[in-house]
């Protein structure tokens, strides 16, 4: 027998008093990682336009973006520093929550974001790692509800990411039974006008 | 003919679906801009360097023709006792296998030859798959109605329920007429009169588009100034001792005959999409039917619908009257197959109607749930959001301002002080657009407020029209609660509610409430047992 009793809106669990899980440490590094590789790249690019602005037979196009190399040099060197101590502050700031019903992510340090997605609008999860994430032995865990491009939760264990989305799926499969069992219950009496 | 009580055969479609498919590859043609631009561009080349290129034209066209008999050979479906069986493609060859129990309506779209021949093309929407795949062109009638109660019969308490009822017939045994009767049931809920249509046309805002661009193919035309001009010699020989008065007669009458020719069109546009709009109740779903050549039928379960938009632009405002959408499930990531086609379903539209028949319509789409929400943009319920927005707007505002500034300003700086007079005059221009930008964000925050009850949100917004967007909490899929340092300092927040067919947000309402109002949601959502889709 299907029972839903109400519920007082001051006895509804808060999402605000959670004690929030933190990403794999390794997940600053891997951040760091990736992000000096981007401007390694970008610095490679410098470095050879540099090169070429130096050189005696430099055309005037080369010679005039030579002008800007000081101050690509000045970004390529901030962005570097950024890059290292970014993820430093960001990552202590995202954490995730799994409750019995859903599962909330925050993340943000000057914008900052709490998400709750209940299991059971969960349509299908995914789990997903790039050569860099498998490097530190991370992964990401994405849940897909209806309707949004899915939500995804970077810098998990790749243990932790694997055992999340089989506990997930489970609960959706439970949700899902429990829909259909209260749908059976509920369609001899349910009238037909009853709205959406 | 197509006998739909042929089960288990394949059968072709009628020929005139090539027609169809004809279309259909013009219009999955002309979808891309880039592509267009791209086509016909290079082959403007290349008839300009090669005349006898222009020889590709009738090539294209015949290659065309083809494809759509192609097309229309290789398509053939069949029909199971509980599902249909599609199978298409030329070259890459598709099958689809629908259960009848996972297409959640039956839309049907007839063109003018269509409905001279008594055909119709079926759309089995399935909120989720790959939509193009589920249509049936040119079929008759009697298999659209046929397909309509198998559908209503695969699910129960579903609109052709009834098909059970109707002499005791069960569902596996319901021949068409038997489904025609069922569907003549159906209750009116709304129908559209002829100035009812005239008033959708009056509202459309269009109108200022196609006031520009009469004036523009008249300069093109060059029969504006020119025609004036000449028109008032001639009339100034004719009349010659009351030149003044023609002259002024003659521009008004050109005028008023610019003015008639854009209403005839944005009229007779609306006449076109919307004649004989009629809206109807069948058991649990909607369906509305409206078209002067192409009659366009969508049928929306009403489980489905997902959130109810009431929306009002300015020239609607002085003819009091809205605009309803009421918005199904889009994209069920776990139903469709991931990043091929758009699965938007058909969204059901009243295109005009009072404030009394809209929120009767959301008391039939919500039923008992969110009786304190109301759809009406001027209701006194609706609280404001805190009116720090209008300081976060009016920065946003200048801010773009002053980045378009920076572009029209800084070429001027010259020398030396190319630097400074630049940026002084940056900030000149970004100072001088904080008092309109102030005003602009004044204006947008007196239409940004929210409604709530123990069951659904309804959010207002707009410009200088007026826009709710109202739901119900169980059809939440995601609840957000953002912060910027702003909102932060002054206890406010972001709501935003991810729905299945898109996001409801509220900004800067407190913060206390925003929280409340998501574990509300969540409670909601999560302790639901009823279908949400």
């Amino acid at each position: 027998m299907f029972v839903n009793p109400e519920v007082p809106p001051d006895a509804l669990p808060s999402a605000e008093d959670l004690d929030w899980q933190p990403l794999h440490p390794r997940f600053v590094r891997r951040l760091q990682t990736g992000a000096i590789l981007r401007i390694a790249v970008l610095a490679a690019a410098a470095a050879t336009i540099h090169f070429l602005a130096i050189s005696a037979d430099a055309g005037p196009v080369i010679r005039g973006v030579a002008g800007l190399l000081p101050a690509t040099w000045a970004v390529v060197a901030v962005l570097s520093a950024w890059a290292l101590i970014w993820p430093m502050i960001a990552v202590p700031r995202r954490g995730y929550v799994v409750r019995e019903k859903d599962i909330l992510h925050r993340s943000g340090v000057f914008w900052r974001s709490v998400k709750a997605v209940p299991f059971n609008r969960v349509q299908h999860t995914k789990t997903d790692s790039g050569p860099l994430d498998r490097r530190f032995g991370l992964a990401n865990l994405s849940v897909f509800p209806a309707g949004a491009g899915g939500h995804k939760i970077r810098g998990l264990g790749a243990d932790t990411a694997e055992e999340l989305r089989v506990y997930v799926s489970a609960r959706i499969e439970a949700e899902t039974e429990i829909e259909a069992e209260a749908e059976t219950e509920a369609e001899p009496d349910e009238p037909a006008d009853e709205g959406c | 003919m197509l006998n739909p009580s042929d089960p288990g055969v394949w059968q072709r479609t009628s020929p005139f679906a090539i027609v169809f498919f004809v279309g259909r590859t013009v219009r999955n043609f002309a979808r891309s801009i880039v592509q267009l631009v791209a086509t016909f561009g290079a082959l403007a080349v290349l008839i300009e360097r090669k005349p006898a290129a222009i020889l590709v034209i009738p090539a294209a066209i015949l290659a065309t023709i083809a494809g759509g008999v192609l097309q229309y050979w290789f398509f053939r479906f069949r029909l199971e006792e509980d599902r249909i069986l599609i199978r298409q493609g030329v070259f890459q060859k598709t099958s689809l296998d629908l259960p009848f129990d996972r297409v959640q309506g039956i839309n049907v779209e007839r063109s003018l030859i269509d409905r001279i021949l008594g055909l119709v093309t079926v759309s089995l929407d399935t909120a989720g798959s790959v939509t193009a795949e589920g249509q049936l062109p040119s079929v008759s009638t009697d298999l659209a109605d046929w397909l309509r109660t198998r559908v209503g019969a695969g699910r129960p308490g579903r609109s052709a329920d009834a098909a059970g009822d109707d002499g005791g017939q069960p569902a596996d045994r319901v021949t068409p007429a038997a489904a025609g009767r069922v569907r003549a049931r159906g209750e009116v809920v709304l129908k559209l009169t002829a100035g009812d249509i005239i008033r959708i046309g009056l509202a459309n805002r269009n109108i200022v588009v196609a006031a520009a661009f009469l004036g523009l193919f008249g300069e093109v035309l060059e029969i504006g100034e020119d025609v004036v001009e000449s028109a008032v010699e001639s009339a100034e020989a004719a009349f010659q001792a009351a030149d003044e008065i023609v002259r002024m007669l003659l521009v008004v009458g050109f005028v008023l005959g610019g003015l008639t020719l854009v209403l005839a069109i944005v009229i007779g546009g609306a006449f076109l999409r919307h004649h004989d709009f009629t809206l109807w109740r069948e058991g649990t779903a909607f369906r509305s039917r409206a078209g002067l050549l192409t009659q366009k039928e969508v049928v929306v379960e009403t489980a489905k619908i997902q959130q109810l938009t009431l929306s009002q632009n300015l020239l609607m405002r002085l003819l009091r009257g809205f605009r309803l959408r009421a918005l199904p499930a889009a994209l069920l990531p776990g139903q469709g197959v991931e990043g091929t086609g758009i699965g938007m379903a058909e969204v059901l539209e009243v295109p005009f109607l009072r404030d009394a028949k809209a929120e009767e319509m959301r008391s039939r789409v919500f039923g008992s749930e969110g009786e304190a929400l109301t759809l009406l943009p001027r209701d006194g319920a609706f609280v404001r959001v805190s009116p720090h927005y209008i300081r976060a707007l009016t920065l946003r505002i200048s801010a773009v301002s002053a980045l378009i500034g920076a572009h029209i300003l800084v070429p001027f700086g010259v020398g030396a002080g190319f630097a400074l007079g630049g940026t002084a005059g940056v900030i000149i221009w970004w100072l001088a657009s904080i008092p309109p930008a102030t005003l602009l964000a004044w204006q947008r925050w007196r239409h940004q407020a929210y409604l709530h009850d123990d069951d659904g949100l309804a959010s207002r917004s707009g410009f200088f029209g007026r826009k709710v967007d109202a739901f119900l909490f169980r059809k939440a899929q995601s609840v957000s609660v953002r912060q910027s340092p702003l909102q932060r300092r002054k206890g406010l927040a972001t709501l935003q509610v991810q729905l299945a067919c898109g996001q409801v947000a509220v900004p800067y309402m407190d913060h206390g409430v925003a929280c409340r109002l998501r574990d509300h949601m969540l409670y909601r959502a999560e302790s639901s047992r009823r279908r949400w889709h």
